[in-house]
């Protein structure tokens, strides 16, 4: 059984004091502090929202009762939809979804430990290998295509998703003709404009640049996304005692004010627009300032940016289930886990980079996606919780097996087991004996021949016509 | 029709249920007929028996292993169709003879003396039950004299012994001793299993045969009862 979209929130980091102490100072921050705005047409779009702005320090304040009620146009929720129907999530409330993230620039090769520039190829065959690993539920374009030049990127890149998986598509945007390019390919693969409209096949991703910052091009790039009502993500990332301060608490601050600015900006182009709520939130190494990908820190703050996204009422983006490891070792394993079972207990509806990720996110890996997996249908089993009812509590069957008994044969175990009891597709569970005759395998060894066996069929995803359509239109496509 | 009710029969197997009130594994099957249901609708229709078991049920039972051997099935899910069969064989039985089928053998089970662990021998009842053999449960905490005693009195051709702990699988060779001075050691094979048993504690205590599991255990008297 798949388990998707199930209602998390059982791990909650802030009470619900803390979240009021972070939500004044946020609006604290919005009103006094203001946000350096380096887009004009952001600019301007903010002043005539009635934002205080300060054109020789480009500063944007808005009063608190203004940045709420932009806020409270966005809608709670936003529908993500695949080419295949069953791939549909419905992102809000605590309900939990898993996906890939990127963009990472290498891949990871374990069996000889080396790691090589990522290809356009690399994107398609991932891109396949997702669409048949059943805990992962939307697919993020993970990888950049480094043989390409930076006009070409958008366009290879979504062509690559919407070519080879029916999940929903989301990735990082680079240029305003790429986006474009995107669109219409989109509008194509849906059947018009309007049924794109209806049934966003795919969505985007702008960030700001913490603290407090938009710049000039990602305002452009927001601006667009919402004029044409396609969902777009605006998360902040804010790294501990970097950029933001080093405390937990001030962090989510800092998050919270920078993805609202992206938020309200939407909400202004554009009101009821679909846009997420994001956090890329985690903290640094204060020996040499890296982002960390693997921290427990990351886990709890993007838990709490689940609460803050739910007291706001919209959609939340979370990042989990990375690791900093260079191999697919004990701490790529522990890392991974950690991360994305904080975030899926708190509830946050899309845990992007949950799967796949590796070294500080720089690098991807086939079987890392695999083995991530396996860590998410373990971590959407413990969302789903402990179901105690009549049935559950099987009083009748204790009765009737009584004392010395067993269970093994019972029909209430063959009734339950499936569902109780989350099934591995890659952990092993054979006796030592068993596991030594089967040539002894790590994990990254059984995953490895898992991605063999699940990229090997190969199936172009968009229909044929369309597909012609689409490399007929758009200019610059590698096929 | 004939093949309807038989693959019927085979399907109901592999679902595992033994009558009409059982739900199976797929969604929707309750108040369908049975295995139960459907070897006496198969009897009074006159079908040949050995094709209701060659057909019927010993196909599907390959299938079930087939699904076991492919992880699809758990011990439940076998245990639930090796019941199916071993209730369809309970009502073929007084047919057998007429229909010049010969029984597939008896056989004996017990967990030895000390030991009350009766777990996997109740997962091998059920499966030697589902391959048509005729089984017997002896108990737990079984002395070696009670065990010689209903070798003699039943006459089986295979005796089952079964223990879970070290400190009890001793009782295993002394049982196997106390055969020998009884005189019925070659009248019986003996076949056993449990945790800490192993094919080497088989050999060196004079033992037929050794099964690793319950499937194994069914597998290495299916290929005693052939020799």
């Amino acid at each position: 059984m798949i388990r998707k979209g199930l209602a998390g929130g059982s791990y909650q980091p802030l009470t619900e004091e803390s979240i009021a102490k972070i939500d004044q100072t946020v609006m604290a921050v919005v009103e006094e502090v203001g946000f350096e705005v380096n887009s004009e047409k952001a600019l301007q779009l903010f002043e005539k929202a009635g934002a205080r702005v300060d054109r020789e320090e480009r500063r944007v304040r808005l009063p608190q009762a203004k940045a709420m009620e932009l806020i409270g146009t966005a809608p709670p929720e936003v529908r993500l939809c695949g080419q295949e129907e069953k791939h549909d999530v419905l992102l809000g409330g605590n309900r939990v979804y898993t996906g890939t993230g990127g963009t990472a620039l290498y891949i990871y090769e374990p069996a000889s430990k080396q790691t090589r520039p990522a290809t356009l190829e690399d994107l398609k065959r991932i891109a396949r290998l997702v669409n048949r690993l059943d805990n992962i539920h939307l697919f993020m374009l993970p990888t950049y295509p480094n043989e390409l030049p930076i006009e070409q990127i958008d366009a290879n890149r979504f062509f690559a998703g919407l070519d080879n998986t029916t999940k929903h598509i989301m990735g990082g945007v680079y240029t305003l003709d790429g986006i474009k390019q995107v669109l219409r390919m989109a509008e194509i693969a849906a059947g018009s404009a309007e049924k794109l409209l209806k049934r966003p096949l795919i969505s985007m991703i702008a960030c700001s640049i913490s603290p407090l910052k938009m710049d000039a091009n990602y305002g452009d790039l927001v601006i667009e996304i919402a004029k044409r009502g396609i969902p777009l993500v605006c998360p902040a990332e804010p790294l501990c005692g970097a950029t933001s301060p080093v405390t937990l608490a001030g962090n989510l601050v800092i998050q919270t004010a920078d993805s609202l600015m992206g938020v309200m900006l939407t909400q202004i182009v554009k009101p009821g627009t679909p846009v997420i709520f994001g956090s890329v939130a985690t903290n640094t190494d204060l020996r040499d300032l890296k982002y960390l990908a693997g921290s427990v820190e990351m886990g709890m703050l993007n838990a709490a940016g689940a609460q803050m996204a739910q007291f706001y009422h919209l959609p939340f983006y979370a990042t989990g289930g990375m690791t900093d490891s260079k191999v697919l070792d004990a701490q790529s394993g522990y890392e991974s886990a950690i991360s994305n079972l904080l975030c899926a207990l708190a509830g946050a509806n899309f845990i992007h980079d949950a799967a796949g990720m590796m070294d500080f996110a720089l690098t991807a890996c086939y079987e890392k996606f695999v083995i991530d997996n396996e860590i998410l249908g373990m971590v959407m089993r413990a969302v789903d919780g402990i179901k105690v009812n009549d049935d559950t509590l099987a009083f009748d069957l204790i009765k009737e097996v009584g004392p010395g008994g067993n269970f093994v044969a019972a029909k209430h175990t063959r009734r339950f087991m499936r569902r109780e009891h989350y099934q591995p597709s890659l952990s092993d569970r054979n006796s030592r004996e068993k596991w030594e005759a089967r040539g002894g395998k790590a994990t990254w060894q059984t995953a490895g021949e898992i991605v063999k066996r699940l990229i090997a069929e190969h199936k172009y995803q968009l229909p044929t016509a369309v597909r012609q359509d689409i490399l007929s239109e758009i200019k610059g496509i590698v096929d | 029709m004939t093949e309807d009710i038989i693959s019927l029969i085979r399907e109901n197997v592999i679902q595992g249920r033994v009558t009409q009130d059982d739900e199976g594994l797929d969604e929707g099957l309750v108040g369908r007929p049975g295995v139960t249901e459907l070897i006496e609708k198969a009897l009074a229709k006159r079908l040949d028996v050995r094709d209701i078991i060659n057909k019927g049920l010993t196909e599907a039972m390959n299938l079930v292993g087939q699904k076991f051997e492919q992880k699809e099935y758990y011990i439940p899910d076998m245990l639930a169709s090796a019941e199916a069969v071993g209730v369809a064989m309970e009502i073929l039985g007084p047919y057998l003879a007429r229909s010049g089928i010969k029984p597939k053998g008896k056989v004996l089970l017990a967990t030895v003396k000390g030991d009350l662990h009766d777990i996997g021998k109740n997962i091998v009842m059920i499966l030697l039950r589902g391959a048509g053999y005729t089984v017997k449960d002896l108990g737990n905490d079984m002395e070696p004299q009670s065990i010689v005693n209903a070798v003699r009195e039943e006459n089986p051709q295979f005796l089952g012994l079964s223990a879970l702990l070290t400190s009890t699988m001793v009782n295993m060779r002394d049982t196997i001793q106390a055969l020998e001075e009884s005189g019925l050691r070659d009248k019986v094979k003996v076949v056993i299993g449990g945790a800490p048993v192993s094919e080497e504690y088989a050999k060196s205590i004079g033992a037929d045969g050794y099964g690793s599991d319950g499937f194994q255990a069914l597998a290495v008297i299916e290929s005693l009862t052939s020799t």
